[in-house]
């Protein structure tokens, strides 16, 4: 059966690539194969135990594909949203060139994200981690105009290096335990704990590439806001989530012996700080954009920061481990949901409008009225609205925030105060997407009333705002009874050492504490009212220094390095040059010398004139200058058999 | 024994046969050229699966004082399946690249003669063989150097000959030196040097290592291998990315393995020094690769790169070392052979040799860009292609050792590689081909329009890719080889057991 997971989409696009004229159902009747193979995995490994197919080859490589509760349930998170995607793309594919060559390289992501969340053994993890860098490439250089390419290529190289980075901590991990690891099992214990605390280091931080977390995210804004959009869903929703996923496996190795005293106890505070500074830091500059894409981009960081944050306090906090892994998980699957129906939404705005900057588009709720409550449903979720599926996963991490908080420990009180803000920050950004684009004037009349351009491009596809619908019936549901869904799904899943204290721990927990509503509904007001002196002052149009930004630092710093490296070559040229120069100058005299040394001898041999003496000679007669120089002088000690073919011992 | 003797003398018999055919019997000798470098692969087959079985197969003879031996051990057997199996594809691209050319008769006998020298340099059984042979492989091939005859390719030519034959000089001083010392046993008896407790043993690996190093292209001895570039296409890919610069290699692993032994070379004080040169190599190689715009000479700095791979999981004196070595030994020319064949193909097709006039390619050859995607992420080590795994075994044997920056050198390396070439590859299929050909930024153009742009699965017209490609007889049989290459190295990265028994082979030998 795991292996149907990886052939189904495998075959989906070879039928789609060789069917003369591409049929567009393929890929979402691919899509929902997946979703049934997957569910019915998800049935079995919570009823029975984890499935396991491991090849037995000889040689280095012998893969595993295994499937425990957390990773049946990324592997249902992942073809449920890739379902949602494909029966958006048809209609969303019909504005973009190549919806053939896109659905192509849709489903071989597909197979690889599904084969990252199935891998058994670091090393198969990593062959997907791999692929699936380069299947998404094609994603985000689709549209391949210049811009396009660049993110593509910063996408890649990125990438590129996240498989480095976990190559070798992989390495060094095999080293320091002197056996390959196996992804959610206990690993032997390391007989190099130093080693093994950088491996698991290596790990964290090619994960963290991937995940997105500030400062490894450069990458991540470009190449999300370049792809088309039911890409930038399936990018923000799930590839992301591979990160999230790995940095779970990589705490999970990490934690198996955290006991034994193996010098990975910075892993929970470097966590935590990551998470922080990706919660500030994306929503910050998210507050900046006036791309509704970019936007999007910038929150998929910020509320990847939501995740990290959380795996950093299971990590660090004993006592609020159930709970803050059960948040971080459940907010995965959350983020995933709300975030590819916010690109998807933005995306049937755009193909409309051909617009995504947010100070041009407005009042487009007549145009749009079922995208405007899809997209309304999106943005309360995402901003942590009691009643929809953001303001359990966030209750939940902000009661892990708030248990961290309660040791007393100073930072980690910021660390609440900072969770705070941020949900405040989200809110604030998401009142202007909304407001800009649904609810301001225009600045252009013709974008509200032009039914012109809807007859002249067909009818708007049903699907898209299905696909929408999909996605926000799931949000709505895990909203309204947020205890059903963590009980049945995510706590199985986290395999909570206890399940049932972890239960009675949440149900106390409770969701609907008059406290959290209202402090929710606080900040959901705070971050309007930003939203609207914001606006009105214009403080979202400030420019800020460049060096005050991580992408500005960045870019200082490859500005200097490249200015160190071009003086250092020009340098080295000249140098080289020089050398060049006076080598040439040295090469003439030496031969002038030898020629005049020949000439010379020529009279003295009788009648034959050695003239010309080529290279070859002068190597020869060196090599025989050396040789003797060597036997007389430097080693004579081998004097008695210096003629070894004549005279062997 | 008859195997083995009928792998080595394949090459010379088919070089002289090749020889007595008429001037433009082409056919005829490209048929003789496929016969015998498919039996010379064959027999070293044979020969290799007997000497992986444990089997001792020696052919010796000694005319005089001296002992002459064929003796291949599991390593010598390696590098002979190596160089044979893609003697096989470099004979068939020449087929397409060679047609029409001059000279063709001169071509394809010293290339077989060649192809004796190095199954010859492979399976020598001591030393004194082996610099036989490593001497006659630098004759062999210098004809192929110049066969253009162009004052380049004769330029090219001495600078060849210079520097490999001043590198012979050094390898002959210090046989001599081992000579007198322990005279010229079989490697495959054993250490050679096992026993000899002379105070020069320090300067005797450095002779080595510098006559050696000539061939293998360590930095600073590399400066002849990008000027060897002026010689046709399939020696370069061959010649000077595999079997010659691999005789250098080859003979630098016999000298640390088989001649000092890791136990005894580990007490030098100069082997301590000689993983960074590696490392120095590796990086520098690079670096200067990425500053070159003639594809060829890119390809030509990034193998001097690329053959320190091997040397670093050599000195690091580790089981994983070697095996990376193998490894890396084993998958990086399928590799290197499929990008220096598509540089061929360009050239031929389009006449372009620089990458900043590439732009646009993509479009007129897809199929060979396609064939090069896939080689430039084998040349960064990614996962599918199996030069992930030299790099792999390398990483681990560099951390075994203690010298974990060598395996960041190894991952910064690789995204280096990964700069070197997957921008030619975007190039060459986002940008716009300049009409009037004057190269520059391709990418300047801006926005492409998408209608027109056909990608790898371009709507519409795809699908059809192989079979015009198959349509052209020339172009086939210059891009089936490259194609074959491509899925041997991604067959061989998933299922690298394949390749296995012979490395462990070698591993349990030397480490035993």
């Amino acid at each position: 059966m795991l292996v149907m997971i990886l052939a189904v989409p495998l075959a989906g696009a070879a039928v789609l690539l060789l069917l003369r004229k591409g049929d567009k159902n393929i890929i979402s009747v691919a899509s929902a194969a997946v979703l049934a193979l997957t569910l019915f995995l998800l049935k079995n490994v919570f009823g029975g135990g984890p499935v396991e197919l491991a090849i037995h080859l000889h040689g280095p490589y012998a893969p595993v594909l295994r499937a425990d509760p957390i990773s049946a349930l990324f592997v249902v998170l992942a073809a449920f949203i890739w379902f949602a995607v494909s029966i958006y793309m048809p209609g969303y594919m019909e504005h973009e060139a190549r919806p053939r060559s896109f659905g192509v390289w849709t489903l071989l992501t597909l197979t690889v994200v599904e084969g990252v969340f199935l891998a058994g053994d670091p090393v198969t993890m990593l062959l997907f981690f791999e692929l699936m860098a380069v299947t998404s490439y094609f994603w985000v250089i689709h549209r391949g105009y210049k811009k396009a390419v660049r993110s593509g290529n910063l996408y890649l190289f990125f990438s590129i290096a996240a498989g480095f980075l976990l190559t070798l901590g992989i390495v060094l991990i095999f080293v320091a335990t002197s056996k390959l690891p196996e992804v959610g099992a206990v690993p032997a214990t390391p007989s190099d704990p130093h080693m093994f605390g950088w491996g698991i280091a290596l790990l964290v931080s090619g994960f963290a590439v991937k995940a997105g977390a500030v400062p490894l995210h450069i990458w991540l804004p470009h190449a999300h806001s370049a792809a088309p959009t039911p890409g930038s869903a399936l990018l923000s929703g799930l590839l992301i989530k591979v990160g999230a996923y790995g940095l779970i496996r990589t705490a999970e190795l990490a934690g198996c012996v955290r006991e034994a005293g193996n010098g990975v106890t910075w892993l929970g505070p470097v966590l935590i700080a990551a998470g922080i500074c990706s919660m500030l830091g994306g929503v910050a500059a998210a507050l900046l954009q006036s791309d509704a894409k970019r936007l999007l981009a910038y929150h998929s960081i910020s509320q990847m920061g939501y995740i990290i944050f959380g795996l950093g306090i299971d990590f660090y906090l004993e006592s609020a481990r159930d709970i803050a892994f059960t948040g971080a998980v459940f907010h995965i699957i959350n983020h995933a949901l709300f975030k590819a129906a916010l690109f998807l939404g933005v995306g049937i705005i755009y193909i409309r409008t051909k617009e995504t900057n947010l100070y041009r588009l407005g009042g487009l709720w007549r145009r749009f009225p079922v995208t405007a409550v899809l997209m309304l449903l999106a943005v309360l979720g995402i901003t942590g609205a009691p009643g929809l599926n953001g303001y359990a996963s966030k209750t939940l991490l902000h009661h892990a925030a708030g248990m961290a908080a309660g040791t007393g420990s100073p930072w980690l009180v910021w660390a609440e105060r900072l969770f705070v803000l941020t949900g405040v920050g989200t809110a604030a950004s998401f009142a202007k997407l909304y407001y800009l684009t649904f609810l301001g004037k225009p600045s252009d009349d013709t974008l509200i009333r032009n039914p012109g351009d809807d007859r002249v491009s067909g009818r708007m596809q049903p699907g898209m705002n299905a696909a929408m619908a999909l996605l926000a019936v799931v949000m709505v549901g895990i909203g309204i009874a947020p205890e059903f869904f963590v009980n049945t799904a995510v706590i199985p899943a986290v395999g909570a050492s206890d399940v049932d204290k972890a239960v009675a721990d949440l149900t106390y927990l409770a969701f609907w504490s008059t406290g959290d509503v209202i402090g929710m509904v606080i900040t959901l007001l705070i971050g309007v009212l930003v939203c609207w002196v914001g606006l009105r002052y214009g403080i979202f149009h400030r420019k800020f220094p460049v060096w005050l930004t991580p992408e500005g630092l960045v870019k200082l710093a490859v500005q200097g390095i490249s200015r160190l490296w071009r003086a250092g070559t020009g340098k080295y040229t000249v140098l080289a040059e020089n050398a060049h120069e006076s080598g040439s100058a040295v090469k003439a005299r030496l031969y002038s010398a030898i020629r005049k040394f020949d000439r010379s001898r020529s009279s003295t041999i009788g009648g034959l004139r050695l003239t010309g003496i080529s290279a070859d000679a002068a190597i020869l007669f060196m090599i025989l200058a050396i040789l003797i120089l060597w036997y007389t002088i430097i080693d004579p000690g081998l004097h008695d058999n210096w003629l070894p073919f004549i005279r062997p011992q | 024994m008859l195997y083995l003797i009928l792998a080595l003398i394949s090459g010379v018999a088919g070089g002289l046969l090749v020889l007595l055919t008429g001037r433009n019997r082409h056919s005829l000798s490209n048929f003789i050229t496929l016969f015998f470098s498919a039996s010379a692969a064959f027999f070293c087959w044979r020969v290799a699966f007997l000497v992986f079985a444990g089997e001792r197969v020696r052919f010796g003879w000694k005319p005089g004082e001296l002992q002459w031996s064929l003796d291949p051990d599991p390593l010598g057997a390696v590098f002979g399946l190596i160089a044979s199996t893609l003697w096989l594809f470099a004979a068939v691209y020449s087929f397409g690249y060679m047609a029409g050319k001059e000279r063709q008769r001169t071509y394809y006998a010293f290339f077989l003669l060649s192809l004796s020298v190095t199954v010859g340099v492979a399976f020598s059984g001591n030393l004194v063989t082996l610099y036989l042979f490593y001497e006659l492989l630098t004759l062999t091939t210098y004809p192929l150097v110049i066969h253009d005859r162009t004052s380049g390719a004769v330029r090219a030519g001495s600078k060849y000959i210079l520097y490999n034959l001043s590198g012979a000089g050094a390898i002959l001083i210090a046989i001599i030196t081992t000579h007198s010392c322990v005279g010229n046993p079989d490697f495959a008896d054993g250490i050679v040097l096992a026993g000899c407790d002379s105070p020069v043993l320090g300067w005797l690996l450095v002779m080595f290592i510098i006559g050696f190093g000539v061939k293998a292209a360590i930095m600073p001895l590399h400066r002849w291998l990008p000027e060897a570039m002026a010689a046709p296409t399939p020696v370069s890919a061959l010649l000077h990315a595999v079997a010659v610069v691999y005789s250098g290699v080859f003979g630098i692993l016999r000298v640390v393995y088989s001649v000092f032994g890791y136990e005894l070379i580990g007490q030098l004080s100069f082997s301590k020094v000689l993983p960074w040169l590696a490392a120095f190599t590796i990086l520098a190689g690079v670096l200067i690769a990425l500053r070159q715009d003639i594809l060829k000479r890119r390809l030509a700095y990034q193998t001097v790169s690329h053959l320190s791979y091997i040397l670093l999981g050599a000195f690091t004196l580790e089981p994983w070392g070697l095996a990376g070595a193998l490894m890396h030994m084993i998958s990086y020319p399928m590799m290197k052979m499929t990008l220096f064949f598509c540089a061929g193909i360009i050239t031929e097709k389009t006449g372009e040799t620089r990458i900043s006039r590439m732009a646009g390619i993509g479009r007129i050859l897809p199929g060979t860009m396609a064939a090069f995607a896939v080689a430039a992420l084998g040349m960064v080590g990614m996962l599918p292609l199996n030069t992930f795994w030299g790099k792999y075994y390398l990483m681990k044997g560099s951390v075994a050792g203690g010298m974990w920056p060598l395996a960041t050198v190894l991952a910064v390396s690789g995204l280096l590689n990964a700069a070197c070439f997957i921008p030619v590859v975007v190039n060459a299929f986002r940008g716009v081909r300049s009409p009037d050909r004057t190269g520059g930024d391709a990418l300047q153009g801006g926005e492409i329009r998408s209608g027109t742009d056909s990608g790898a699965f371009g709507d519409g017209n795809d699908g059809n890719v192989l079979s015009r490609i198959l349509k052209d007889r020339r172009m086939a049989l210059m891009f089936v080889p490259a194609l074959l290459l491509v899925l041997m190295s991604i067959v061989t990265g998933l299922l690298p057991g394949i390749v296995w028994p012979g490395v462990q082979a070698v591993t349990d030998w030397f480490f035993q």
